[in-house]
This record gives C-alpha cells, structure tokens and sequence, in this order.
C-alpha cells in the first residue's frame, strides 16, 4: 500500500479567548489516502473547520505535525504554503467567498491566474461550463443563487486540478436540495480530476453519503475514526 | 466608491483653498502697492499737522492752530447761502476744498525737484467737492427778548397846613413811642415806598413838591413802614416797577424753505504733460484715453464714480457752469491721492479758485535703493512737509481685502496645509477602512494561493487607480470650485482714509476728511501647480493608505482572516 497522503500526529491548535484557552482541536491523529472522499461530522465548535484550515495550509498548529505527500506543512516557510495552497489545494467555503466585484468567470481565473498556465480564459470557460454555468459566467455573483455562487466556487476550487478539495460545510448556507446537488457536483468532478474531498458538514444526511466519516467532538477524533481506514 | 469620492473632495479643497490664497494674493498685490501704479515712490503733502509741530511748536499751543487753518482753508464750506440766489430760485453749485491737505505753491516743485536724487517731481491737486443742489432757503430769524424790569418815578404835590401839622404830630408820636434816639429834622421827610401793587398807579397826585423826597433812612432805627403811614394818602410818593413778560419773536424772513442735497466726492488735478507720473497715470486707463497734453476741459473718471452716476466716455461732467467731456475711465490706486474726478490741474485750480496752488508734490527717486535718503532729504528741505513712500502709504489701507489679504499671508500656507493633510488624512481612513472591509476577501485570495506579494501588489494597483480617479474628480471639484468663488465669489474693498479728525472742528472734520475705496471682486485662479499637487496628494494619499492596508490584511494569516466576519 502505497504511502497516505495526509499523516497527522497530535495536532492540536489553542486559541486564547480573553483568560480562557480554547482547545479546537486537541491531539487529533489522522490519515487519508489520496482520491478519498471523506466526511467530517460534527456540531458547530467541536474543530472541524480548523481541521480543515490545518489540513489545507491556512493555518499552523499549536502542535503536532501535518504530513501532505511526504511535505511536514509545520516547518514550510509562507511562500511554499502558499504555492502549495494554489497548485494542490482547492478550498470551498459555506459563504462561497467569491470576490463581489469579480464576475463568475473572473472569480476562476482569480485562482488560475497565478499558476502561469496557458489559455486561462478558456481554462476557466470551461470549468464554468463543466458546473453547469457557461451562461451565468459573466454575472457578478450578486446576480447569481447561493447553489449558483456555490457552484462557481467549486469551479474555482477544482480550476487548477488540485491534489485536494477542502470543503467548509459547503451546502450550510443551501436548501436541501440545492444542498445535495452540490454535494453530488463536488463528489463527481472529484473523481473524474481524481482530487480527495474531505467535506465538514454537521448535517449526517450529507456525512451520509461519503464513503468514510469522521466523527468529531471537543476537537477530537470519535474513537475508530482511525480504524475506518 | 465612497474612498472615491472622499478623495475627490479632499483634493477639490485642497485646490479650492490654495487658489483662493493665490487669488488673495493677487488681489493685495493689485490694490496694495498704492504708488507703484503712479509712477512714484514717496508723496510729499503739507499736512496741517505738521504745520502745527513746526511752528506752534510740540504740545497743547498745536490744537487751536491745526484747526484754524483748517477752517481758513475750508472757508468756502461756510459760505451764506443767500449768496447763491433768491430764495425759491434753483441751484446747482459745486465747493472745492482743500480738506486737511493744506495747499501750497506750485513752485515748491522745483525746490525738491533741486534735491539730488529725484529723478521727476509732479505736483497735483486733490481737494474734496461738495455738490449741492436746491433751491435758495428762505430764512427764519427768531429772536427772545429779555424780560425788561421798569421802574417808574413821580412827585407829589405839596402837602397843605393841616396835613403838614397832622403828620408833624405824627411823626412825633411815633418818635416817643420808638424811645430812640433821631435827629429831630424840622422837615419831615416820607418815603412812600411801597411793597408792591398796594398803591395804585392811576392814583391823581399831581403838582410838584420835592419837601418830601428823600430816602426813608434818615428816621434810623425807626419803622420806616410806621412813618409813611404818617402820610396822608394822597401824599404818599408813588414809587412803583413792573416787569413785562419774556417774550419770543418769530419771523420768517424769507419764505419759502427748501431741502438742498448735498453729496461728496474727491476730484483731483493732474499735471497732464507727465502722463506716466501724477495722480493718475497713463497705466490707470481702463476706458477712452489719457488727459490730452493740452490741458483742455477734458476728465477722467474713476471706474466706482463712473458707475454710480452713470458715466461713460463722452459724457459731459458740469462743474459751476463749465462742461468737461469724460475722456476716460480709470481705476486710480489707493492711497491718499484717490480722487473720483480728475480734471487737468490748471482747469481745476481755476475752478477752485486755487491759482497756482497745489496740494501734493510726487517724486520719484533716481533709484529704488535711495528711496530713502530721498525722503529724508525732502523732510530736511521742507520741515513742513510730510513725505510718505509707498509702504506707509499702504499702511493706511484697510478694509475687507486687507483683512482677508493678511489672513491669507498669515494663515494662507498654513490653511493650505491642514487642508492637504485632512484630505490626505481622509483618503487614508477612507483607503484603510476599504481594505478593512475587504479582509476576508483577501483572505480568500490567500486561501486560493495568492502570495503575499501578489495580495499587495494588487491592493496597491487599486488604490492606485483610486487615487487617479479621485485625483481626477478632484481637479473636477476643485475647478468648479474655484469657478464658482469667480462667479459668486465675494466682494472685497479696500479703502484709504486721509485727513484728521478733530473733535474741535465737530463738522468740518468729517468734510475734511477722503475716504477712497477699491473694490476687488475675489477671485481663486487655478494654478497648474495647484492642479499637480493636488493630484500627486490624491495619488499619495490613496498609494499610502491602500499599501498600509494591505500590508496589515496580508500579514493576517489566511484562517484569521477568513475568520473575519462582515
């Protein structure tokens, strides 16, 4: 069996909350292999999301270490993060953080730009048109729907072919049914850019449809969420 | 958008201000250098003032002098109307006086002219005109009469034996009964004085008898009262006064009365064979031409009085039945010398009645550097003269220019300042405060791989862009601005007051005095540099902020920033 992509040894991350010291995540062991799809469960504070920042370079732990394909991403200087962020990761949050004043076509090419590729406005054309949204591509995305934002932003994510998706309870702001197309969209384009998905939701009916979830509470792991493997 | 707009107004003041400090300037520059404009450097005036240091000598023996040479020299003020005409006849008359510039002869021209170092000395005349116009007033005397007391005496006829044997016995009585000493005259002696209205006047004591007369003392320590009532009625002497009432008499003594207008102004005699140094120069004429050299019944006039009555080149100005065709219109500098109506100076020493006198000498000096030796040269040759350059002759302009003037020298820089950093400071906060909104956004381009480099860069190329615009909108701002103060900006006037009050000569002192006043409208030119600046501050400003901004957003690590919640 070849290596995981993610090794992760007693992460912890501490925030300093006025006298208290908040734990969001405390000692958690994990490992994904490349090209899964996994599900974080768990109600809102008990550390999913600072998981996933941890596990898409947005943030460095307290301690512990995070392992991405052989790279320790505690010792990485910012730049490599941040070329790491922009050719390996691909991040979908629940607010869709789109860039207001950007349409839905400039909103991807915000992410290609950087890379250097060839054919950026083509690139981008057709991710749009791959989610569904070739017409919308030059709507500002307060013209667009949630599911339509939300869209954009998994076109966006997945632009650059990243070794992983990161996705922030991404259907928190969607009924439950534009919930779940996004959901299906995510979980299809993964696999055909062969990307692992790792999804935070609190809603088990969505945990429900990955293969392996996780289960956290207090910033910890549930017991056997290792043993899923 | 609102950093936008921010910035624009910012700049737009910045450029508002500055040319309004220019325009200021200007303005101060135009109406405040009084003696440039006529070709010379310092005045030379005989002021009654100085007449008095000279030879009433220093202290209190000045006052009465000053102020009856002014009233000498101010006579024709205090002219009997009657004069004029009939009462009830129409009449237009102009009085020329000298006000508080005393007059002297024209041939004290060539005595400074001798001072070495003048280079040219003209002399001009400027005297205050009083311009009335009515109908002859009658006259009303109204004379109080004092009370007047009379006192009235007469003789009494002789008295007869028996009255004269009766009052003998009388008087005898009265002296034994008093038990004082007298003198026992053989002839009585009566005083028929009265108290008052007792005795009546019409009484019928006629013949003459002067027995009787005499003062009453003569009965010492005796009642005088007790012995007049010894007489007989008949005898008494009557003795009495009356007082007639105070009385007012009033008479019109010509009928009937009229209203007489009267309005100042200045008028002024020009040497006209110096038209580029005098009163009025060449240089002043906004409108028609210059005093021909010939000296003809030719005027000019001041732009205000042109328009305050109407006047235009060609019109006709009568003075005391002699018509002066307006060949000009001026704007005359301020200080001292400002008249409304200037007439070539023989045609005025005529009208005036002011032959060969003359109340002001210019000179100018050789070179600017011996200005001032000069003038003391001209203070030692004529100690009765009061030399005054250029700049002591400004000193005594005021008014809302001045004020606004020196506002503008003592604060205009420092206005312009505060002004530059609050539009600085304001597109700033502005700039800062959009970066501030946009952390989260920008946390979002980290997430999606952005460097921090590229975050900032970025920033900074809109703020950039913010700061064209707004620089742009700005200039906008501030060019309507500046137009706007052009269109409606405010007047400001300047006015040179010359004369000396004085509270002994009560009316004369405010007919003795000229005020002359110039009036600049305010205006706010734009300067390219004014423009350029206020750009290369909007551009700065928004440049600054905008990077600061970023900065501190890219420094945030990209969890916290997302963490950011709008």
């Amino acid at each position: 069996m070849t290596d995981p992509q993610y090794k992760v040894n007693g992460l912890s991350k501490f925030f300093q909350r006025g006298p208290t010291t908040v734990r969001a995540l405390d000692g958690v062991d994990l490992e994904i292999g490349a090209g899964e799809f996994v599900a974080l469960e768990g109600p809102s504070g008990s550390g999913k999301t600072t998981l996933l920042q941890l596990l898409g370079a947005l943030d460095r732990p307290s301690s512990g270490d995070v392992q991405f394909e052989g790279r320790d991403l505690v010792r990485l200087p910012d730049h490599e993060l941040a070329a790491l962020r922009l050719r390996s990761f691909g991040f979908v949050f629940q607010q869709f953080n789109l860039i207001p004043t950007l349409t839905a076509l400039e909103n991807v090419e915000a992410k290609l730009a950087p890379t250097g590729v060839d054919d950026i406005e083509g690139r981008a054309a057709r991710m749009l048109d791959e989610v569904g949204l070739a017409e919308r591509a030059h709507h500002l995305p307060a013209h667009l729907s949630g599911g339509e934002q939300q869209r954009v932003a998994i076109a966006r994510a997945l632009s650059v072919e990243p070794r992983v998706v990161l996705a922030d309870e991404p259907t928190g702001n969607l009924d439950t049914k534009t919930g779940g197309e996004i959901i299906d969209l995510l979980a299809g384009l993964a696999a055909e850019h062969g990307s692992t998905v790792i999804v935070a939701t609190h809603d088990p009916s969505l945990a429900a449809r990955a293969p392996r979830r996780l289960a956290m509470r207090d910033g910890r792991l549930a017991d056997g969420a290792l043993a899923a493997v | 958008m609102l950093t936008l707009l921010g910035l624009g107004l910012g700049v737009g003041l910045v450029i508002v201000i500055s040319s309004l400090s220019h325009g200021l300037d200007h303005a101060q520059k135009k109406t405040l250098d009084p003696l440039a404009g006529i070709g010379t450097d310092l005045t030379v005036t005989l002021s009654p003032q100085q007449q008095t240091s000279s030879f009433g000598g220093p202290g209190g023996g000045g006052g009465g002098g000053r102020d009856r040479d002014l009233i000498q020299a101010n006579q024709s003020a205090l002219t009997d109307l009657s004069k004029l005409g009939k009462p009830g006849q129409h009449f237009v008359h102009d009085f020329f006086l000298p006000g508080s510039q005393l007059t002297f002869q024209q041939s004290a021209a060539s005595q400074i002219a001798s001072i070495p170092g003048v280079a040219q000395v003209t002399t001009g005349l400027t005297l205050l005109a009083e311009h009335q116009s009515g109908v002859v007033p009658k006259i009303v005397a109204k004379l109080k009469t004092q009370p007047k007391t009379f006192q009235i005496q007469r003789n009494i006829p002789r008295p007869t034996a028996a009255q004269f044997a009766q009052m003998q016995a009388c008087f005898d009585k009265l002296r034994g009964s008093s038990g004082s000493s007298g003198s026992g005259n053989g002839s009585g002696s009566g005083s028929g004085s009265s108290g008052g209205n007792g005795n009546s006047f019409g009484g019928g004591n006629g013949g003459s008898g002067g027995a009787f007369g005499g003062g009453g003392g003569r009965f010492g320590g005796v009642d005088r009262g007790a012995f007049a009532k010894c007489l007989p009625a008949s005898l008494r002497r009557l003795r009495t006064q009356f007082t007639t009432p105070q009385q007012t008499l009033r008479q019109v003594l010509n009928p009937p009365q009229t209203n007489i207008q009267t309005s100042a102004y200045t008028i002024g005699g020009v040497d006209q064979s110096h038209p580029t140094q005098g009163l009025v120069t060449t240089a002043q004429v906004t409108k028609g031409r210059y005093l021909a050299p010939a000296g003809g019944k030719e005027a000019l006039v001041s732009g205000s009085y042109a328009a305050k009555h109407s006047l235009k080149v060609g019109s006709k100005i009568d003075l005391n039945g002699t018509s002066f065709v307006v060949v000009g219109i001026v704007s005359p500098p301020l200080g001292g010398q400002t008249a409304d109506i200037y007439l070539p100076l023989k045609q005025l020493q005529t009208l005036a009645d002011q032959k060969n006198l003359v109340n002001v000498a210019l000179v100018r000096a050789d070179k600017s550097s011996q200005v001032g030796a000069v003038q003391r040269a001209i203070q030692d040759a004529l100690p009765n003269a009061q030399v005054a350059s250029s700049k002591q002759v400004a000193d005594t302009i005021s008014g809302s220019l001045v004020n606004a003037s020196n506002l503008s020298h003592d604060l205009g820089l420092a206005i312009s300042v505060v002004a530059a950093l609050a539009a600085f400071l304001l597109a700033a906060l502005l700039a800062l405060s959009s970066v501030g909104k946009r952390v989260r956004e920008l946390g979002t381009l980290k997430a999606l791989g952005w460097t921090q480099g590229k975050v900032v860069r970025q920033i900074a190329g809109e703020s950039l862009t913010t700061g064209v615009l707004g620089g742009i909108l700005g200039l906008a701002i501030g060019i309507l601005g500046a137009l706007a103060i052009d269109a409606f900006g405010p007047k400001l006037s300047a006015s040179s007051t010359t004369g000396v009050s004085s509270a002994l000569i009560g009316n004369l002192a405010s007919a003795t005095q000229r005020t002359a006043t110039s009036t600049v409208s305010l205006t706010a030119p734009v300067g390219v540099s004014v423009l350029a600046i206020g750009f290369a501050l909007a551009l700065l400003g928004g440049l600054i902020a905008g990077t600061a901004g970023a900065l501190r957003a890219a420094r945030l690590r990209p969890a916290d920033a997302l963490r950011q919640v709008e």
